[in-house]
């Protein structure tokens, strides 16, 4: 890639990110106030405190400058950077690119926005984040910026199957938080949760769905098209088979559950015409 | 089905396809209306749901009715039905449809070939053949024949090659043409005007069947040719007596189709003809080539007119015809400059002036000789000739036979050397001169004349004297011819009359006097030159068209043989007009015994097949929108483009004229209220404007009408004001708008419209500009020169003409420092607006006087340089100091 397209991409990045980054900031900080932070002593690299030097404390830890100030010795002590990597996914097919109604926002927006707020609250708390699939390891408060720009980039096209994780390598004992639609067929995502239970990983699975796909709220002589290559379906009288179809979903739904906790994962399932704060409190509380 | 409208189909085997209308129904029916389409992620979990119940939708009941409507509407539609207005067909068999296609039949033609279309449409539809006989007869001369029973197609094109002819239908020959002719279907259409075969013609026409006579309710009319009086041309139209009488317009035109002169006339409702005068100017009058009835065109609308009242030539001859022609001293050259606006003049020797046509013939000083000359003159005067001799030595020396008194020997002299007397004055003009009224200027001088003989008859022989009663012109009248004599001669040796307007004047009156070219008609044959067809159109005169002997071109009936037109040879043609050997006009009976019918009627057949298709097309359109709305394929947005594409499109609206005068650069009139003037000033400030636009960097917008005193002033650069003789003394209110916009740099150009010709049209222009001119703050003025800016802001100008061209333009005399020396007004008299006006068409409508491209040309340069100098003020003046500028500075 050229400097010069480099550079309109990055401007065209900026026109859009504002908002998506402002919004999932401003949903962060909401939340934030609620939880509390690590702010204790330990390994790290930012100034936490002086101390007055005891025995047993090695003399390199000697902060000569501040001990020249007074009669005592003052150790320098950094903060505790427990720092551990939390990985992040989402659905990138072209079935999240939907919604019902032109006031909600589409799947994949929302799951955008819960991924970049909860990646917000985790920087802000030190923590390393990244995507699952792309793009950097990120740190510090610039770290969501390359994050919002790594989201963008196209999903790499050899992928086949977006609407899962792919099998990438994760090391062991990481985090990771998956958003989704989880419409796959359950055998699918059994074999994608077994997967990363064996790593072992700590995993988190969000669902995010439209209310049109929960409550099927059409009637008549109905074709649907799919929006992955599916077959279409005619439907005489939609509403002959709405309770069917809700059926349907609620089953998908407690299959995910039941795979999520045998797991040891978590699982929540979110609808888009709801408040996306209340997703990230749950989502935030539950990773704490 | 007589009088009742009947309905039929133009092809009514198409409603078969109404059978099938129940099978549209039942498909309708069975198939399910088109699915919605949806998109939807989740669809996998639809796929494979079981469906409980089987039962498919439907079509809603009321869209099935709308679409069945549109299939009726389209089948009937295409169907045809009409709706036939008026009588239906006469009689069984064969259609005889008889035409008049005389001249009376040309004003309405269109419609009486739209009333045949229709009956031979009727005849199509009853599957009747049908026969034509045009009354008139045709073109080569040939006497109305019948045709064959021809089928409706091939009766349709003998129908399209039917014209109306110029002359009257001949009935006799028709009801000949008619006489084996039994138990036919008879159309007539008549046009109303009586001929002498009409008896016969009626018997022919009940003996041949059934008869449906139509007639048109348009009033018949034939201009007659006009009768000349010295002041006018009085046109005259025949109408029918007792008819409608609406008023008519008759149009003055010239050979090259310009509109001199138009005037209106409306016939009393008894009367059999309506006379109006024509007034023109002598040098527009002879300009004249036609008079039209302005209304359909028809050979009876139409006159031609030729010399008789048109050209006045003035022969003129000297005595000694190479110091005749000496500048400011020979004996024609004042006659020749007086004479040349309105007469045709030709010189020559006497022998060779008699034997042309003249109407005038002026001897200056030239006495006559016995014999030949005495013989020409005296054939010229009793041909109606007008004789007009002017004194001088030669003939105060050699008096002849050809004067009005006798004269003394010799003359007399007043202020001479040796005279105590002083030169005398006219006298004002006795009352029964041709004279009367013109203007005695004080400073006419005559100090030489030759004396009349005293006789009784003497002051009833006087024309003109002078103030101590010695005649000065005399008159006799000889035979149908006129001698008139001026008792001094015709330069200034003897007086200084010939340098007077007056002389002009008299000169004027003089030829207007005379009869025109004195002809008295002989048997000479004059051939057709050009003649009119049925439409008052000149063209080539047609096959049968012969010869006339000239003393009968008046009386001759006209016929396929002596079509009205011009005849003779090509410097002296001679109009025969149409009502020229016609009868009276009268209205024809109706036919005994025949249904009656009004023309228009018949002709109006409805259609009602694009109506209906219209609606079925509007029907299935609104099912496209409604079926693409339960499919979910319609946005709104969509929807309402597509109204909008339904929607005819809304009229052209007017832009709202702009609220604020400020916002661009354009002209302003001043209202008249007299309807045509501010009419004239707005198409010549738009004229003018467009040039402007065209020729210059000035962008002006469309010409303002202002109300000096209502409206603001300031902002327009020129204000045109034209000035009525009439018009009322301005308020106090105008008058300090007025005077306010002259001193703040504004520039009026006051036009009196009266100059040369115009003095015909606007008289008492200059008077109307003193009384107008008292109240203004007008600074003194002088005339405009060649060197003054006005002559030189964009093209360099030596003339300034408008519609008429010689009236000096006044501009302010002094330089007014104050207003950079700019001319707050402009005064002349040329009638600028006419000559700048553009109608919609694009075409000047108003004729420049004297004439020509040129004149017009100027006229525009004059108002482009007017325009720039308005915008521009003194900036051209200073011009003049470029190059002493420019050396001062040392470049």
């Amino acid at each position: 890639m050229s400097a010069a397209a480099a550079t309109g991409r990055a401007e065209a990045l900026a026109a859009r990110l504002p908002p998506l980054l402002l919004a999932a900031e401003r949903v962060a900080a909401t939340v934030a106030q609620g939880v509390h932070g690590r702010r204790r002593v330990g390994q790290g690299d930012s100034f936490w405190q002086f101390r007055p030097f005891s025995e047993g404390d090695p003399r390199s830890r000697i902060d000569w400058r501040q001990s020249a100030k007074s009669h005592r010795v003052y150790v320098r002590e950094t903060e505790w950077e427990a720092a551990q990597t939390c990985f992040l996914w989402r659905d990138a097919s072209a079935s999240m690119r939907w919604h019902s109604a032109r006031n909600l926002s589409d799947k994949r927006a929302r799951a955008e926005l819960l991924l970049l707020a909860l990646a917000a609250l985790l920087l802000k708390a030190g923590e390393r984040v990244r995507l699952l699939d792309s793009g950097p390891l990120a740190g510090g408060a610039a770290g969501l910026a390359g994050l919002a720009e790594a989201l963008d980039r196209a999903p790499a096209s050899g992928s086949a199957n977006l609407a899962l994780p792919g099998d990438a390598p994760l090391p062991r004992f990481a985090r990771i938080v998956m958003f989704g639609d989880f419409l796959a067929p359950l055998d699918e995502i059994r074999t994608m949760i077994t997967r990363l239970a064996a790593i072992p990983v700590a995993g988190f699975l969000v669902q995010t769905l439209d209310p049109a796909e929960r409550a099927l709220p059409y009637d008549g002589r109905i074709r649907f098209l799919g929006l992955e290559g599916e077959p279409a379906a005619l439907i005489p009288r939609v509403e002959a088979v709405r309770e069917a179809y809700q059926h349907r979903l609620a089953a998908q739904i407690t299959g995910i559950a039941d795979l999520a906790r045998a797991a040891r994962f978590g699982f929540f399932s979110h609808t888009t015409d709801q408040p996306p704060e209340t997703a990230l409190l749950a989502l935030y509380t539950a990773l704490a | 089905m007589r009088g009742v409208a009947a309905f039929g189909f133009a092809s009514p085997w198409l409603l078969l396809a109404l059978a099938g209308l129940p099978l549209l129904w039942w498909l309708l029916r069975v198939t399910p209306p088109a699915p919605r389409r949806q998109n939807f992620p989740a669809i996998r979990l639809l796929l494979g749901l079981p469906t409980k119940e089987e039962t498919s939708a439907r079509t809603p009941l009321w869209l099935l009715v709308l679409r069945l409507l549109a299939a009726v509407l389209l089948i009937i539609g295409l169907a045809g039905p009409l709706r036939e207005a008026g009588s239906a067909l006469p009689g069984q068999g064969t259609v005889l449809l008889v035409i008049d296609n005389g001249w009376a039949a040309a004003a309405d033609w269109s419609a009486r070939i739209a009333a045949a279309q229709g009956i031979l449409d009727r005849a199509a539809r009853a599957g009747r053949d049908v026969a034509l006989l045009a009354t008139a007869p045709s073109a080569d001369g040939s006497p109305p024949r019948l045709s064959p029973a021809l089928p409706v197609a091939a009766a349709r094109a003998r129908l399209a090659a039917l014209a109306p002819l110029p002359w009257p239908p001949d009935r006799d020959a028709s009801a000949r043409a008619l006489a084996a002719v039994r138990d036919a279907g008879i159309v007539y259409l008549a046009d109303g005007l009586a001929t002498g075969g009409d008896p016969a013609f009626a018997g022919a026409l009940k003996a041949a069947g059934h008869v449906l006579e139509l007639r048109a309710p348009v009033p018949l009319r034939l201009l007659l040719p006009p009768r000349a009086t010295a002041a006018a041309l009085i046109a005259r139209m025949a109408q029918i007596p007792g008819g409608a009488t609406p008023p008519a317009a008759i149009l003055a035109e010239t050979g090259d189709g310009r509109t001199l002169a138009r005037v209106e006339l409306r016939g009393a409702p008894g009367a059999a003809t309506a006379e109006r005068a024509i007034a023109l100017p002598p040098e527009l009058r002879n300009q004249l080539a036609r008079l039209v009835l302005v209304g359909p065109a028809s050979a009876g609308g139409v006159v031609l007119l030729d010399e008789r009242w048109r050209r006045r030539p003035v022969g003129l001859a000297a005595a000694d015809a190479t110091a005749a022609d000496a500048p400011l001293i020979g004996d024609l050259y004042y006659l020749r400059r007086a004479l040349a606006p309105f007469a045709e003049i030709r010189e020559g020797d006497l022998a060779r002036l008699l034997a042309s046509k003249l109407a005038v013939l002026i001897l200056a000083d030239r006495p006559l000789g016995e014999g030949v000359e005495a013989e020409g003159v005296a054939r010229f005067l009793a041909q109606g000739g007008v004789l007009v001799r002017f004194a001088g030595p030669r003939l105060a020396a050699h008096p002849d036979d050809f004067l009005p008194v006798p004269l003394l020997l010799g003359d007399r002299t007043l202020g001479g050397a040796m005279s105590w007397d002083k030169p005398a004055h006219l006298a004002p003009f006795p009352p029964d001169s041709p004279f009367a009224g013109l203007p005695t200027p004080a400073e006419v001088s005559i100090a030489r004349q030759v004396l009349a003989e005293p006789s009784a008859r003497l002051a009833s022989e006087t024309w003109a004297s002078l103030s101590d009663g010695t005649p000065l012109v005399t008159s006799a009248a000889r035979g149908p011819g006129r001698i008139v004599l001026f008792h001094v001669t015709a330069n200034d040796d003897w007086s200084n009359l010939p340098l007077s307007g007056l002389f002009v004047d008299m000169l004027r009156r003089i030829v207007q006097l005379s009869a025109g070219v004195a002809a008295t008609p002989d048997a000479t044959p004059l051939a057709p030159a050009e003649t009119l067809d049925g439409f008052g159109v000149l063209g080539p005169p047609p096959p049968a068209a012969r010869a006339l002997p000239a003393n009968a071109l008046a009386t001759t009936p006209a016929g396929p043989a002596a079509p009205p037109g011009l005849y003779g040879p090509e410097n002296a043609r001679e109009a025969r007009n149409l009502a020229d050997g016609l009868p009276p006009l009268a209205a024809s009976a109706p036919i005994a015994g025949a249904q009656q019918a009004s023309l228009a009627a018949i002709g109006r057949t409805r259609d009602f097949g694009p109506l209906l298709l219209g609606m079925a097309l509007a029907l299935l359109a609104l099912d496209l929108i409604v079926s693409l709305g339960l499919r979910g394929l319609l946005r709104p947005r969509l929807a309402g483009f597509t109204l909008l594409l339904a929607l005819p499109l809304a009229a052209h609206a007017e832009w709202p004229a702009s609220p604020n005068p400020a916002l661009e650069t354009r002209l302003a009139y001043v209202v008249t209220g007299d309807g045509t003037v501010d009419q004239v000033s707005r198409a010549g400030l738009a004229g003018l404007s467009d040039y402007v636009n065209q020729r210059t960097a000035a962008a002006l917008a469309t010409p303002a009408a202002v109300k000096p005193g209502e409206d603001d002033l300031s902002f327009y650069p020129l204000l045109y004001w034209p000035i009525l003789a009439d018009a009322p003394s301005p308020s106090p209110a105008e008058v300090n708008a007025l005077n306010d916009y002259m001193s703040h740099g504004g520039i009026i150009l006051i036009d009196t419209r009266d100059a040369a010709a115009g003095a015909d049209f606007n008289p008492g222009g200059a008077a109307a500009l003193r009384r107008l001119g008292r109240e203004l703050a007008i600074p003194p003025l002088a005339p405009l020169t060649v060197d003054h800016v006005l002559a030189r802001t964009f093209f360099l100008l030596r003339d300034f003409p408008g519609r008429y061209d010689g009236a000096s333009v006044w501009v302010q005399r002094d330089q007014d420092r104050s207003n950079d020396s700019v001319s707050p007004v402009i005064i002349g008299a040329n009638d600028w607006a006419a000559a700048w006006a553009v109608d919609d068409e694009g075409h000047h409508p108003y004729a420049v006087i004297p004439g020509g491209d040129r004149q017009r040309l100027l006229a525009y340069r004059f108002g482009v340089n007017l325009v720039m100098y308005a915008l521009t003020g003194n900036y051209k003046g200073d011009q003049v100091h470029v190059p002493a500028i420019l050396e001062r500075l040392g470049q």
